[in-house]
């Protein structure tokens, strides 16, 4: 509050009639923003243990005052906790981006080589690693930035051969030049926050450390693959000894042989790559994991330029949406991609050791597929343990619905792009009810406002009023003035407090 | 900075090997990722015989999300503003990373043929262009006259 009432009732709460129109003045106040940090009292009345606070004791300021102390030890155990749980997470999504060489099906990888932005590989990692192993999506390959048809099979052999598994990683990003990341080998990072700062700038900076021993600990994870890989192809030709999971020449020469330009990302790619369902144009896997739909938005109109344009803060957040993606290519809407699996190769994971494929073999793997011996194929290659937990994440994934949906995709062989991130509708809800929450917080200020301090909507409208107006209505005020009830006011807040909870309740059962 | 993606690099290649007609865009030397583009007025608009300057930009997300384009030249239309800022749906959103610095500016040129007021940016032009179209039109032309290079 810009003045702190110094007394809570100066002789009963009194109103200038002229402010105060009605009740829907007072909820679409426009300057809420500006006031959102005042939220003590929103938050009690927001808080469905305060009920009583709000029927006896609002008037007894020092019990109010710790009350709303328990109240913020409370939300911060639960925003450290919540803060955790969601950088395990991120940990974990973050280790299934590593590209593993031994993770492989037909030649590609389960995890992208790193062309876009990790902050931007926000797709469900269970579901695609799983769409690739069933081969209803094309796999991750490592991309030739050029590709020259003339090239021989010794030359083509020659620069697979000198491919890494991932994009090179900018050792010391400029972003993370001077965040302390610590010993990476312990979890507990708090010793690293600067404690003289503020909670807020203190949560920034905390979040912060994450992101830079994130950056880190990723490059580690890579690196630690790479090497291996590096190790095992040095070691294969030094000993000759077969390491079954590298790939034959046969496979690496008819891999790139046969492959194409993404029209995204202009890489050559091995081929068959997805095609879209709508126009049959070709998307590498990498490129279409980054199509998805737009953020929650509100719609976009045309206007009529004669007439005031509606401010985007007094709109209905019910009226957000999110669109499914458009193809890239014809703008139809809901992207979805088709994938055949090549019929002269089956290599890794559900198929032979790609050390074993060789080109006259073609025939024998095509028979092999007509038979649908694909268990005899799996025993041939034992899938590593981690490839068989994540194999079958569809059963595991959180709602038991869009598991469904997702096996009708897959027996319809169609992905769509909210397949692979079928937490966009969370996301949607999550900013309308953040929307709807910033709205009712500004709704309970100024009720409280109201009450504790009667000049509180006096003042806010002398703010937009002209100066002239405001010394009127400075010296006659008090005359103006007329009485409004408290029990009024009290009805006021309870309706309203009754009203949030039970939105409350709704919401969290849905969920 | 991260090394230019391949498909920066292919892309300023064709435009240079396969140059669009009444369009230029050169990379910044210091930042390939910055363009100095021209554009020509299409014929029979109120800009023909102009040669607009503009600026373009490759985002870091680039191509997942649109580059950015301003006029630098001075122009008198419904959807581009005092700043230059241009309001054209493929900017925005129905930006598709199938497209490409050529069928954007391609496209710019086309806004330049056939405006619309009914999604204005510059609302005061906006309105002049709906309630009097030649005397807005006629506006264009003295502007182009005025702000944009002569074709030669």
């Amino acid at each position: 509050m810009g003045n702190t009432p110094t007394k809570l009732y100066p002789e009963g709460p009194t109103y200038n009639d002229t402010e105060f129109v009605n009740d829907a003045d007072i909820l679409n106040h426009k300057n809420y923003k500006n006031r959102s940090k005042n939220v003590s009292l929103a938050n009690t009345l927001l808080n469905p243990n305060s009920n009583s606070m709000v029927g006896e004791n609002y008037t007894n300021n020092t019990r109010q005052k710790q009350y709303s102390i328990f109240n913020k030890i409370d939300r911060d155990k639960d925003r450290k906790k919540y803060v955790k749980d969601r950088e395990k997470l991120k940990e974990i999504h973050a280790r299934g981006l590593v590209v593993k060489y031994d993770e492989c099906c037909d030649g590609g990888f389960l995890a992208p080589f790193g062309c876009y932005n990790f902050d931007k590989l926000d797709y469900n990692i269970d579901i695609v690693r799983s769409l690739i192993i069933e081969r209803k999506l094309a796999p991750f390959y490592t991309p030739l930035q050029d590709f020259d048809e003339t090239w021989s099979r010794e030359e083509i052999i020659k620069i697979v051969d000198g491919l890494p598994l991932h994009a090179t990683f900018e050792e010391n990003l400029e972003e993370f030049e001077d965040v302390p990341i610590g010993d990476l080998k312990k979890p507990n990072f708090d010793y690293l926050v600067d404690r003289s700062l503020s909670k807020r700038e203190q949560r920034r900076q905390h979040a912060m450390i994450f992101k830079a021993r994130l950056y880190r600990k990723r490059l580690i994870w890579q690196e630690t693959a790479n090497e291996s890989f590096l190790e095992d192809k040095v070691d294969a030709k030094k000993n000759k000894i077969k390491n079954r999971y590298l790939p034959s020449d046969d496979l690496k020469y008819s891999l790139y042989k046969n492959g194409m330009e993404c029209p995204i990302c202009f890489l050559h790619i091995p081929g068959p790559l997805n095609y879209s369902k709508c126009c049959q144009q070709p998307i590498c896997t990498e490129c279409f994991v980054q199509i998805k739909r737009s953020e929650p938005h509100f719609p976009h109109e045309e206007v009529d330029p004669t007439k005031p344009i509606t401010d985007d803060n007094s709109k209905d957040p019910n009226l957000l949406i999110s669109e499914p993606s458009n193809c890239p290519y014809c703008a139809t809407p809901n992207f979805s991609i088709t994938y055949t699996p090549p019929t002269n190769r089956r290599t890794g994971i559900g198929g032979i050791p790609p050390s074993d494929y060789c080109e006259v073999a073609q025939n024998e793997i095509q028979k092999q597929e007509i038979s649908g011996q694909e268990k005899e194929n799996k025993e041939t290659l034992g899938s590593p343990t981690s490839i068989s937990a994540s194999a079958s994440p569809l059963s595991s994934s959180s709602s038991s619905s869009s598991g469904n949906k997702h096996k009708d995709i897959i027996i319809s062989n169609i992905i769509t792009s909210d397949d692979i991130r079928p937490d966009w509708e969370a996301k949607l809800k999550k900013e309308r009810s953040r929307l709807a929450k910033r709205a009712a917080n500004a709704t309970a200020i100024h009720v409280s406002n109201q009450l504790v301090d009667p000049e509180y909507s006096l003042r806010q409208n002398s703010n937009t009023s002209s100066p002239a107006k405001y010394s009127v209505r400075g010296t006659n005020s008090k005359t103006k003035r007329k009485q409004l009830s408290l029990e009024e006011l009290e009805e006021q807040m309870i309706k309203q407090a009754i009203q949030l909870s039970l939105e409350d309740q709704e919401k969290s059962k849905k969920k | 900075m991260a090394s230019l993606p391949k498909r920066i690099i292919k892309e300023t290649e064709r435009l240079v090997s396969d140059p669009v007609p009444g369009i230029t865009a050169t990379p910044h030397e210091d930042n390939l990722r910055y363009f100095q583009v021209t554009i020509e007025g299409p014929a029979g608009s109120p800009y023909e015989n102009g040669i607009f300057d503009l600026e373009l930009y490759l985002p870091d997300e680039y191509p997942m999300e649109a580059p950015k384009v301003r006029f630098l030249t001075k122009i008198y239309h419904p959807n581009i503003d005092r700043l230059g800022r241009i309001c054209l749906d493929i900017l925005k959103t129905n930006w598709s990373p199938a497209l490409q610095i050529r069928t954007v500016l391609l496209s710019i040129q086309a806004l330049l043929a056939s405006p619309n007021p009914n999604d204005p940016l510059a609302n005061d032009v906006a309105e002049d262009w709906i309630k009097n179209e030649q005397g807005a039109k006629n506006k264009a032309r003295e502007w182009t006259e005025l702000y944009a290079h002569k074709k030669n």
